[in-house]
């Protein structure tokens, strides 16, 4: 008997550890694995499945190396460089840009990529067939021409690339801009305008479905990229195999699986067994607990990710500047960095990333509690008397499933604000509440949010994107924050083809919007990985998905 | 009279389905959250957010939206009367065939977990009963208290760090298989059978493997309540007339401990059954430690992402099961209580 049951336990064993990763090959744990491909799909919006869209497609441009940090490339923002367009010229006359294309690349489908692939693409976008017009309104952000709000009408025509976008020759496209508009190239680099394989994509389309997004919600999606899709289990696993064609060198890692691991405690365990070649998602407890690990690596990058503070100005009695003044002077900045993030995350200066191009300085934010309960006696409420009425505007909300991460920090700021008089409390709530509160009722009135990262790489476009009035084109302006001058400046900046200018005109509508604290920002947090020692070669890019192709493996 | 009883009973059943169904639309439907923002993303502009509540369906009148998921509109979309429980919100995927692949993970979990505990919890309860007060009844007492006193979860980290992470005997908590291992071709949906139908014994003994450590944890939990259902129904059943009767008249201790469990199963049975329902949801926390995709994580996920159809399906799956459990234990009971007839 104890022998029967040896050999099974050996046999089992045996079993386990042929289930570890194989040379070349690497094993990844992430939260999750893509819901689906489609970026003009349901799952577009999530993380993971961006992971899997950059994975099997290119963009057409891409942004330059710059410099190193901490073991990870870093973008060189100010640099665009080729990726399936080789180079490109703009007419500044006609706003025409032409993109000559790059000849030679094929994808995993055979398929020789040439014009009709980003004529396709972009004809899908104008569709606007999907579930979520993700492309178009990237489109829509640089202002190509034709891509405006006519095509969700009926009219077929409005849904025609027509002389907006012209194929030339079949490496060459040009795209007509409607007015100058300095976000072309960035969007150009975003997920949601990838470049897909026609053939394949035309090939798995229906009549009921003439744009294939079943096909890429489920199946797969052809394009050019490093990898080619090997088996995909929707919330189980994604395995990707090395194209070994691929136009920008074969792929260091021949097979990459990406495991869903729900726990992060379990991902940390096994990554520290040495069954998991690179873990995400981890909390930064999680991180800083592995941080000296013989074997294993844990790299970040100040890239793009914060946290602020959310006072509406359309609930009492965040319209009172001063108020406003006393709650930013009220917060322990080193003390969320250190209990919150344990060193990894740095004080936020200012309202848009700090690495995006545009970006300007903000003074004024700094931890004061004297200079605190001074702003809140000039604001009407000495030692907070008179607050107690406004004790629902006082619950500081926050995503509950991020408990782990923001619940310490709220409790800091909790405490801080208590110190000074403000009576605040806290309110988790879940993620789509959050969700559908701040971008569609907009009536959150005290929240604490860690988790917008402009996908546009531009300081104009986070101004845009959550300062400017929803009537002059703001699209998740969550505080409500009105500003006629800065909505007429923003409008100038928006179309002003000289970069030097229109940054100048970006810096003081940073400075107005400081001033007026906007947004508290609180922190800029780094973008962590953990992984062991013989993966090298990580780059940041500014969705935080990692590129594979990019990555190093060594024996 | 049995088929009458049957027929009498599937008839209700479909009735409280279809309430369920009508409940559960509106209820989901009050709940204070957007399923349109989840989708676009919050930097999107206006005229995306439309457009995606076009694309869900959300702008037409909620009358019509209700018609349409029970199958009155077959021109615009196929329904539950065509047999389709919708398209997920967040896949794109029918939601139909993603519970075939789900269900099967968590159906193959429980039952076997079920299994386990149920052939640990009658003999340890019965020695509880059969020697109250003792040190075995003490034992039994601590054992049912420990394993139904602790959260699953919180068992099923425990037992990976110690089995996984210090001792190494269980596999990583990563699925069903090991991730290199290509799965075998879907059958069944069942990871044990597809194997064997596969003919790949290798990758039985993996699954085999892999499944240890999540059975175990549920067995582990499940079996606390079950013994102390065992053991409280055996002390009432030994104090009965006609157990007492048998141990007057001298026949063997093992004759009238079987009499005893017979008359204790009943009630057993009954929790079991309950338990079952209730695991068909309640096994998320354990899947969730063990990285299993079952039906469990699959609510979760759809109620967080608001998946509207997804959690139709989701809660219409799993109430016919547990009707069906349901229906099940009545006649178990009719088999093992001769009281009983239909």
């Amino acid at each position: 008997m104890k022998t029967m049951i040896s050999t099974v336990a050996a046999a089992l064993c045996t079993l386990t550890v042929a289930g570890t990763a194989t040379a070349q090959g690497i094993l990844i744990l992430a939260e999750d694995v893509p819901a689906g491909l489609n970026y003009d799909g349901p799952a577009a919006a999530i993380p993971s499945s961006q992971q899997g869209m950059v994975t099997l497609l290119e963009p057409l441009v891409g942004y330059a190396d710059g410099e190193t940090v901490d073991g990870v490339i870093l973008p060189d923002f100010s640099t665009f460089e080729g990726r399936l367009a080789e180079n490109w010229d703009f007419d500044e006359e006609s706003l025409t840009w032409t993109f000559n294309l790059r000849e030679g690349v094929s994808g995993c489908g055979g398929a020789t990529f040439d014009a009709d692939d980003v004529m396709y693409t972009f004809q899908r976008a104008k569709s606007v067939s999907g579930a979520a017009p993700i492309g178009w309104f990237l489109s829509n952000v640089a202002s190509i021409h034709g891509f405006g709000p006519e095509v969700f009408g009926d009219d077929p025509a409005a849904k025609e690339l027509g002389d907006s976008i012209v194929k030339i020759d079949d490496y060459t496209v040009q795209i007509r801009q409607a007015e100058p508009n300095a976000l072309l190239l960035p969007v150009l680099t975003i997920f949601g305008l990838l470049i897909f394989d026609k053939e394949i994509m035309e090939a798995n389309a229906t009549e009921a479905d003439p744009w294939s997004h079943d096909y890429v919600n489920n199946t797969g999606a052809p394009g050019f990229g490093g990898y080619c899709l090997e088996s995909w289990a929707k919330s189980e696993q994604i395995t990707y195999s090395a194209f070994p064609d691929y136009y920008r060198g074969a792929p260091d890692a021949t097979r990459v699986s990406v495991r869903r691991v729900p726990q992060s405690s379990n991902r940390l365990v096994v990554l520290r067994s040495g069954q998991a070649d690179i873990v995400t998602g981890l909390t930064p407890r999680e991180f800083n607990s592995i941080a000296d690990v013989d074997g294993l690596t844990v790299a970040g990058v100040t890239g793009n990710e914060n946290l602020f503070i959310h006072m509406n100005f359309d609930v009492e009695p965040f319209d009172n500047i001063k108020l406003r003044e006393a709650i930013a002077h009220a917060i322990p900045f080193e003390q969320i960095i250190a209990t919150g993030y344990f060193g990894e995350a740095t004080q936020w200066q200012g309202l848009v990333p700090s690495t995006y191009p545009g970006f300007t300085p903000a003074t004024g934010f700094s931890y004061d509690p004297d200079m605190a309960r001074t702003l809140l006696a000039e604001a009407g409420y000495a030692d907070g008397a008179g607050l107690e009425a406004f004790a629902d505007a006082f619950a500081l909300s926050y995503v509950s499933e991020k408990e782990s991460t923001l619940g310490p920090i709220v409790n800091v700021i909790q405490t801080a604000l208590r110190d000074v008089g403000i009576p605040a409390t806290l309110d988790p709530i879940p993620q789509t509440q959050y969700g559908d509160r701040q971008l569609v009722k907009r009536d959150l009135p005290f929240a604490v949010n860690d988790q917008e990262k402009p996908i546009g790489v531009d300081a104009g476009y986070a101004i845009q994107l959550f300062f400017v009035s929803p009537e002059n084109g703001g699209l998740n302006n969550m505080v409500n924050y009105r500003n006629a001058e800065l909505d007429a400046m923003w409008a100038e900046a928006r179309i002003d083809p000289d970069s030097a200018s229109r940054d100048a005109t970006l810096a003081t509508i940073q400075d107005m919007l400081a001033a007026d604290v906007a947004w508290l920002p609180i922190v800029e947090y780094r973008t962590q990985w953990a992984f062991s020692n013989d993966v090298s070669g990580l780059k940041w890019y500014p969705d935080n998905s990692i590129r594979y192709s990019d990555l190093k493996i060594s024996e | 009279m049995l088929i009458r009883y049957i027929t009498r009973r599937t008839l209700i059943g479909f009735i409280q389905l279809f309430c369920l169904v009508i409940a559960v639309f509106f209820l989901i439907r009050l709940l204070p959250a957007d399923p349109v923002s989840r989708l676009v993303g919050l930097n999107s502009s206006a005229d995306a957010y439309e457009q995606a509540a076009r694309q869900l369906g959300l702008d037409r009148p909620l009358l019509q939206q209700l018609g349409i998921y029970v199958g009155l509109f077959p021109d615009i979309e196929a329904g539950l009367f065509q047999g389709s429980l919708g398209v997920s919100w967040v896949t794109g995927s029918p939601v139909g065939s993603e519970i075939a692949v789900f269900l099967p993970v968590t159906l193959q979990l429980i039952t076997i977990a079920f299994i386990l505990a149920f052939f640990v919890s009658i003999p340890v309860g019965m020695l509880g009963a059969l020697n109250p007060g003792k040190a075995a009844d003490k034992g039994v007492f601590v054992y049912s208290l420990f394993a139904g006193s602790q959260p699953e979860f919180w068992w099923g980290l425990l037992f990976v760090y110690v089995f996984y992470f210090q001792l190494g005997w269980a596999p990583a908590p990563l699925g069903q298989l090991s991730p290199m291992t290509l799965p075998p071709e879907s059958v069944t949906g069942f990871m044990l059978i597809d194997t064997l139908i596969a003919g790949e014994v290798g990758k039985f003994f993996e699954a085999s493997h892999h499944l240890m450590m999540p059975v175990i944890t549920l067995a582990f939990i499940l079996s606390g309540p079950i013994i102390k259902m065992v053991r409280q129904n055996m002390l009432r059943a030994l104090q009965s007339d006609f157990i007492l009767y048998a141990n007057l008249i001298g026949l063997p201790r093992k004759r009238v401990a079987r009499y005893a469990l017979r008359a204790a199963m009943g009630p057993s049975m009954t929790l079991i059954g309950i338990l079952y329902g209730f695991m068909l949801s309640g096994a998320v926390l354990v899947e969730s430690v063990f990285s299993l995709g079952g039906i469990g994580q699959y609510a979760i996920r759809s109620v967080l992402a608001f998946d509207y159809p997804a959690i139709q399906g989701v809660v219409l799956v799993i109430t016919a099961i547990s009707l069906i459990v349901y229906l099940l234990l009545d006649l178990i009971h009719a088999a093992i209580d001769p009281r009983i007839a239909y």
